[in-house]
């Protein structure tokens, strides 16, 4: 019973770090930029929905559920998103990639102390997506909470699969990843590539802010360890790709919710750092990457 | 006989280096005109400045109109389509999707192309939600023509389309070239290959050391 509940639980997180490894993906496919101020972008999503959480409890007296504030969450950090690229990524694309670096970087900091002044540093929580407590299901109690993370990344990678696979915007979006200038020979405009690419990234990341926030509280400062764990997830999957990321997350958030549940959750994540580490060593492409393919 | 393309006083300079100087050329309408020339002779870098990759001095005219200051995607969408020399296929898509992502915004238009491009190149057909990457070289070369073909271009550029083809490939090549040319479409072709480019070319000039060497010639 209690291993089904850990593993329950594990899902859950790992759906969460999900939609954050995607997001970094999602840009990384569309600039091959490492946008670092993407960790800050789920604590946006999060304090985005504290704030639509305030706004709306002055307008409807009972408390509504977190999952109301979802379409709300992906369009500003979409919005976001198309800020990031529009200061701190098209201005500079043609320098060298430390360029990026840093001016990500300098948006995340923006964002953080940003945050910090508008909401103060201590720790803030959002509703439940569809109410807390606990359901039998097959004889497990699990938590709606968990579930509830789980069907909401499941819909949102879904859609984006849909878009990825089956529209022209996504044959153009995947194309433009594979091979920048022959899409470009091809008539595909780059820059629309690139802002999609972002405000899709970091509204994913908005959502994990909202999925993240209710059972883990949130804070400004907690962009740092989010990117840290989206960088692992990808570089375990293999770099800029899309499963490898998705797969990459659940590895990590079993092994924290494993390791947390015989001991502490700081331990947890320091050993999984060190895990990291040693998978680099053996496996320099990642567990699931492939051998990089040369770009033409 | 009307020009599709009209290319005038072209040169293109990688730094230091004049890759091509002054060149003069015309792609009459409809049938195949080829740039004959040695490895490192300018070919591609004339083409990729007719496409737009490259800076140039000169100008280019698609019919009427100069695109020699229109950017890659404008004249991409003005009617030019460019089969890259290595073919530059997208390896994790499949042949349906890299045809598809070649074409125009509407749905209806987009798949009669896509079977268009299927008639030419039934081999294609056959291996639809093949992985591009799994295609042969030839079956590759023919996917970066059918990629053009669902722009429905005014002008082809194709860069070295026999490259690294074994002789009974670059025979299939050739066929649908020439059916291609005889559908109506016109071609501007770099290739190394000059029997090659004999047999299929209405008109060849070379090209040496930057400079087109002769005036063109009717096959």
């Amino acid at each position: 019973m209690l291993v089904a509940q850990l593993a329950l639980n594990a899902v859950a997180l790992g759906a969460a770090y999900a939609l954050v490894a995607i997001g970094f993906v999602l840009v990384l496919n569309a600039t091959t930029a490492v946008n670092f101020a993407h960790g800050e972008s789920v604590v946006a999503g999060g304090f985005i929905a504290v704030a639509l959480t305030g706004v709306a409890s002055g307008i409807w007296p009972s408390s509504l559920p977190g999952i109301i504030f979802l379409p709300g969450v992906l369009l500003l950090t979409a919005l976001l998103g198309l800020a990031i690229a529009s200061l701190a990524y098209l201005p500079i694309r043609n320098k060298p990639p430390v360029s990026v670096f840093v001016t990500t970087i300098a948006f995340g900091i923006i964002v953080t102390n940003g945050l910090n002044a508008g909401f103060g540093a201590a720790p803030r929580t959002v509703p439940a997506l569809l109410g807390s407590g606990t359901v039998e299901i097959f004889g497990i109690t699990a938590s709606r909470q968990s579930l509830a993370i789980i069907a909401t990344a499941t819909l949102l990678i879904g859609m984006l699969a849909i878009l990825l696979q089956r529209t022209q915007l996504g044959r153009k979006f995947r194309a433009s990843a594979q091979d920048p200038e022959m899409a470009r020979a091809l008539g595909i405009r780059l820059t629309r590539i690139t802002l999609l690419g972002f405000a899709l990234g970091t509204a994913f990341a908005g959502a994990a802010g909202l999925l993240l926030a209710h059972q883990f509280f949130i804070t400004p400062f907690d962009g740092v360890g989010l990117i840290l764990k989206a960088y692992v997830a990808v570089v375990i999957g293999g770099w800029g790709s899309l499963r490898g990321a998705t797969l990459g997350a659940m590895l990590i958030a079993t092994f924290e919710v494993a390791v947390a549940s015989v001991s502490s959750q700081s331990l947890a994540e320091g050993l999984l750092y060190i895990a990291v580490l040693l998978v680099l060593l053996i496996r320099p492409e990642g567990i699931f990457g492939e051998t990089q393919r040369l770009r033409a | 006989m009307s020009s599709a393309l009209h290319v005038s006083g072209l040169t293109v300079r990688h730094g230091s280096v004049v890759a091509v100087r002054d060149a003069t050329l015309i792609a009459p309408t409809g049938g195949i005109t080829s740039v004959v020339g040695a490895n490192g002779a300018g070919k591609s870098s004339l083409l990729r400045a007719i496409v737009g990759l490259t800076t140039t001095e000169g100008t280019i005219h698609l019919g009427d109109r100069d695109i020699t200051r229109l950017s890659i995607e404008a004249r991409i969408h003005s009617g030019i389509a460019y089969v890259p020399e290595g073919r530059r296929v997208f390896p994790g898509m499949t042949v349906a999707e890299n045809l598809l992502v070649a074409g125009p915004s509407g749905r209806r238009v987009r798949s009669a192309r896509l079977d268009a491009a299927f008639d030419l190149f039934p081999q294609l057909a056959a291996r639809m939600t093949h992985h591009a990457w799994q295609l042969s070289g030839g079956q590759q070369q023919m996917l970066a023509i059918g990629r053009a073909l669902m722009a429905s271009p005014a002008v082809y550029l194709l860069d070295e389309p026999t490259l690294g083809l074994a002789p009974t490939v670059v025979d299939d090549v050739a066929n649908s070239l020439i059916r291609l040319a005889d559908s109506g479409a016109t071609i501007l072709m770099a290739e190394q290959n000059a029997g090659f480019a004999a047999r299929v070319s209405r008109n060849l000039v070379t090209i040496r050391t930057g400079r087109i060497q002769s005036a063109p010639v009717e096959n």
